[in-house]
């Protein structure tokens, strides 16, 4: 028994290392319930113009609350730093001059209860926005130089009277030579525009013979042509720009450049990426197909065939034929003579081709990327059908299966799934078809609906002037009128509407 | 009983153990090589700069020395007054050791008397090695290792950063910036030929200094790689059956 007493106590002074004092929380009030009100979920404002001016009702559950408050303002879409939270008021009421340069920023509030300690956390988006960051641009030439109209849309997306016109000239000094081709926007291109390397909103404007890629919120040229390459192509003939696979790529004279945009750059394309191991020539087309996930593909007009492409590749990627394919993907003797995207789920192409052998014979196809495998539903056309004629192209992208192009002054419509055409619209006699666009920009922010839309746009030239109409379409087909028309001097290549919270994802890149 | 009441004493007492604390150097002033002051606190960094390749292979012919430093530190405080360290050279077995006099200046010559001094109030210096330019480095490559020797002012600190080593040539050689990361993405198997391939058709050094400069740039390093792809294959395409090939009889290939 004695043993047992004392391997009792033995066992205690051992167990007594396991006691500790309970520091458990044993109230069972419900938790303060903090509210705020009167603060909105998003904000536009002009820097150095505008103030953010707010006072919200703040109260609580606890009746003998009393609020310390504060608000800060941090910086969104930051790379390679973390975001600091500046500190711009101390009173619950802010009067605040907006001074940070345009991009995307966080207004916070903060109201803590002194006598509980709990605190409420408010946040708002505030876009800081300048002239240049909301409107239409449009692309156009004359005299064999390319510039850039600005229509202001102050209060929807119908321009309203003010009207910046040659905005590239008047901004950087001089035009880009040749005529206008592409827009490609990018919110996430590399530059040092702000005093670091960082996310930028890069515009790329590309002429056939030129390319300047300018900051959104300046206007201001960031690179040229002879700044825009690791080594500066001999010749200038941009094709193309478009995003996908996690890169930007940029067609010159028929060569492929691309820029990984996954890892920290300073927005310059690389050198021309070789067609395979023997560094076969090649020429790719203007025409592409891509998205911003999606592996890109490209046409090689030498050899007839379709190819892709990496970031960090050195070789372009070789495609091959899914089973059920109607035409090789690889020397099929072909012209390329329209190319787009038309949906990203499923990941699908329409593709217009001529035979090489027989110039009569036009194929136009259905292409269903699959990684790097494709496969061709091909569609032959009758010389009779319309689209057989056609000069220029616009593919409805996601929302309808249907084809835009142009015959004359007609613009015609073709159902992609039956092959109906229709004509859409004509156009008044004296005026040429010069590029068809369907644009679609949609969300459910609040202060945003003035401004969603879904158009397709007609561009046409008459006189030197040119007139973009803007209709809206349902099912598939124009209105009879179009919303609004954009009007000037020159001849318009594309069009593009640019809003403070547009970004590289709300237009795919095509022709 | 006992054995119970043992036990337990014993493991109550095992509470009392604690980890010893680490040994601080600071009981004499020692002194060690280690990384760019820069990296001084980047763990990682410990042991960079310690092989120091070096090739007069850029240099005009009427270049015959030059020198190739090293970040010397001493521990355990500063000193008010200048702090005279010795180095010296360990021959290594198997290997082409240089020779004083001939591949480099002995450390202790009289040109060097003031060369190897830790200023007053400071605890860094730039440790110099004074390579020669010996004919014989045209055909091979020697190898000077050296390390901290105790003085009356300092003894030897951190074992594993007691010593440094230069590689000497006249030749092209294998910068340190082409290590294994750099032979799997970017350059491939290090070959003299190869290495010549890049200084001929790009007009660049491909030395250490450029290599390290690109190694920080992926889009650079990127553009590289493409562009001395396409030079080969370029030099290949002109040379048809002959393509380019190494000492080693290896077609060059870049990944």
């Amino acid at each position: 028994m004695k043993r047992t007493y004392q391997s009792l106590a033995a066992c205690c002074m051992l167990l007594l290392n396991a006691c500790y004092k309970d520091h458990g929380n044993y109230e069972y009030d419900l938790a303060e319930q903090i509210t705020v009100t009167g603060i909105n979920s998003d904000y536009d404002k002009v820097s150095l113009v505008d103030r953010i001016t707010l006072d919200p009702q703040v109260s609580s559950s606890d009746p003998q609350a009393e609020f310390s408050c504060w608000w800060g303002i941090y910086e969104t879409n930051v790379q390679g730093s973390a975001p600091k939270v500046d500190t711009i008021g101390r009173t619950k009421a802010l009067d605040y001059l907006v001074t940070q340069p345009a991009k995307g920023w966080v207004l916070v509030f903060g109201a803590k209860n002194l006598h509980t300690g709990v605190s409420k956390i408010v946040t708002a988006r505030v876009n800081v926005i300048t002239q240049f960051t909301r409107g239409w641009y449009v692309m156009k030439h004359s005299g064999g130089q390319t510039d850039v109209d600005l229509f202001l849309t102050p209060s929807g997306i119908a321009p309203g009277s003010d009207k910046m016109e040659n905005v590239f000239s008047l901004v950087n000094g001089r035009k880009l030579d040749g005529s206008a081709r592409l827009f490609g926007y990018y919110t996430n291109y590399k530059s040092d525009v702000t005093g670091m390397m960082a996310n930028t909103k890069g515009l790329f404007i590309l002429s056939d013979k030129d390319v300047s890629v300018v900051n959104l919120n300046t206007f201001k040229e960031i690179r040229g042509f002879s700044s825009l390459f690791y080594e500066t192509p001999a010749v200038k003939r941009p094709g193309s720009i478009s995003e996908g696979s996690s890169a930007n790529y940029l067609v010159n004279d028929g060569h492929l450049h691309s820029i990984y945009s996954m890892s920290a750059n300073v927005g310059m394309f690389g050198g021309v990426q070789l067609r395979d191991d023997n560094n076969s020539p090649y020429r790719l087309s203007d025409y592409f197909l891509t998205y911003y996930s999606g592996n890109p593909f490209f046409f090689d007009e030498t050899s007839c065939s379709f190819v892709s492409a990496t970031g960090t590749g050195s070789v372009l990627s070789s495609v091959t034929d899914a089973a059920g394919s109607e035409m090789p993907a690889n020397h099929n003797n072909k012209a390329l003579l329209f190319m787009g995207v038309r949906a990203t789920n499923p990941y699908t192409g329409i593709a217009l081709f001529r035979d090489k052998t027989d110039a009569g014979l036009k194929i136009l196809s259905t292409i269903t990327p699959e990684n790097y495998v494709l496969k061709l539903v091909n569609d032959t056309l009758d010389a009779a059908e319309k689209l057989y004629q056609a000069q220029r192209y616009g593919l409805i992208v996601a929302d309808e299966s249907i084809l835009y192009f142009s015959v004359g002054n007609e613009i015609w419509s073709r159902n992609l799934a039956n092959g109906a055409e229709q004509l859409q619209f004509t156009v008044p006699a004296g005026e040429t078809v010069t590029f068809i666009r369907h644009r679609k920009y949609a969300g459910s922010a609040t202060l945003e609906l003035p401004y969603y839309f879904n158009y397709m746009l007609i561009g046409t030239e008459s006189g030197g002037q040119y007139k973009v109409r803007a209709f809206r379409k349902s099912s598939g087909n124009l209105n009879a009128n179009p919303d609004f028309v954009l009007e000037g001097e020159g001849s318009v290549g594309d069009v593009i509407y640019i809003a403070p919270s547009i970004n590289n994802y709300t237009y795919l890149n095509s022709y | 009983m006992k054995k119970i009441l043992t036990l337990a004493v014993l493991t109550t007492a095992l509470t009392a153990c604690k980890k010893d604390q680490y040994y601080l150097y600071n009981d004499i002033a020692r002194l060690q090589f280690g990384p760019p002051v820069g990296q001084l606190y980047y763990s990682p960094a410990d042991m960079a700069d310690t092989l120091k390749p070096y090739t007069f292979y850029y240099e005009p012919a009427a270049v015959l020395q030059d020198t190739v430093f090293f970040d010397i530190y001493a521990i355990g405080g500063t000193s008010g007054q200048d702090r005279a360290y010795t180095l010296e050279q360990v021959m290594l077995e198997g290997e082409e050791n240089a020779v004083a006099g001939v591949h480099y200046k002995a450390f202790d010559d009289a040109s060097l008397k003031n060369a190897y001094v830790i200023k007053a109030g400071e605890v860094h210096a730039f440790a110099p090695v004074i390579v020669l330019r010996d004919a014989s480095l045209k055909n091979k490559s020697v190898k000077l290792q050296l390390q901290v020797k105790a003085n009356d002012q300092f003894q030897p600190g951190e074992i594993r950063k007691l010593w440094r080593r230069v590689e000497l040539a006249d030749q092209l050689s294998q910068p340190a910036a082409w290590n294994s990361t750099a032979t799997t993405y970017y350059w491939g198997k290090y070959s003299q030929v190869k290495h010549s391939f890049m200084v001929e058709q790009t007009g660049e050094k491909w030395d250490q200094d450029f290599l390290t400069e690109i190694n920080a740039d992926y889009a650079l390093l990127s553009f590289w790689r493409l562009k001395l792809r396409t030079l080969l294959t370029d030099y290949n395409n002109a040379h048809p059956g002959a393509p380019l090939t190494d000492e080693s009889g290896e077609t060059v290939v870049f990944p």
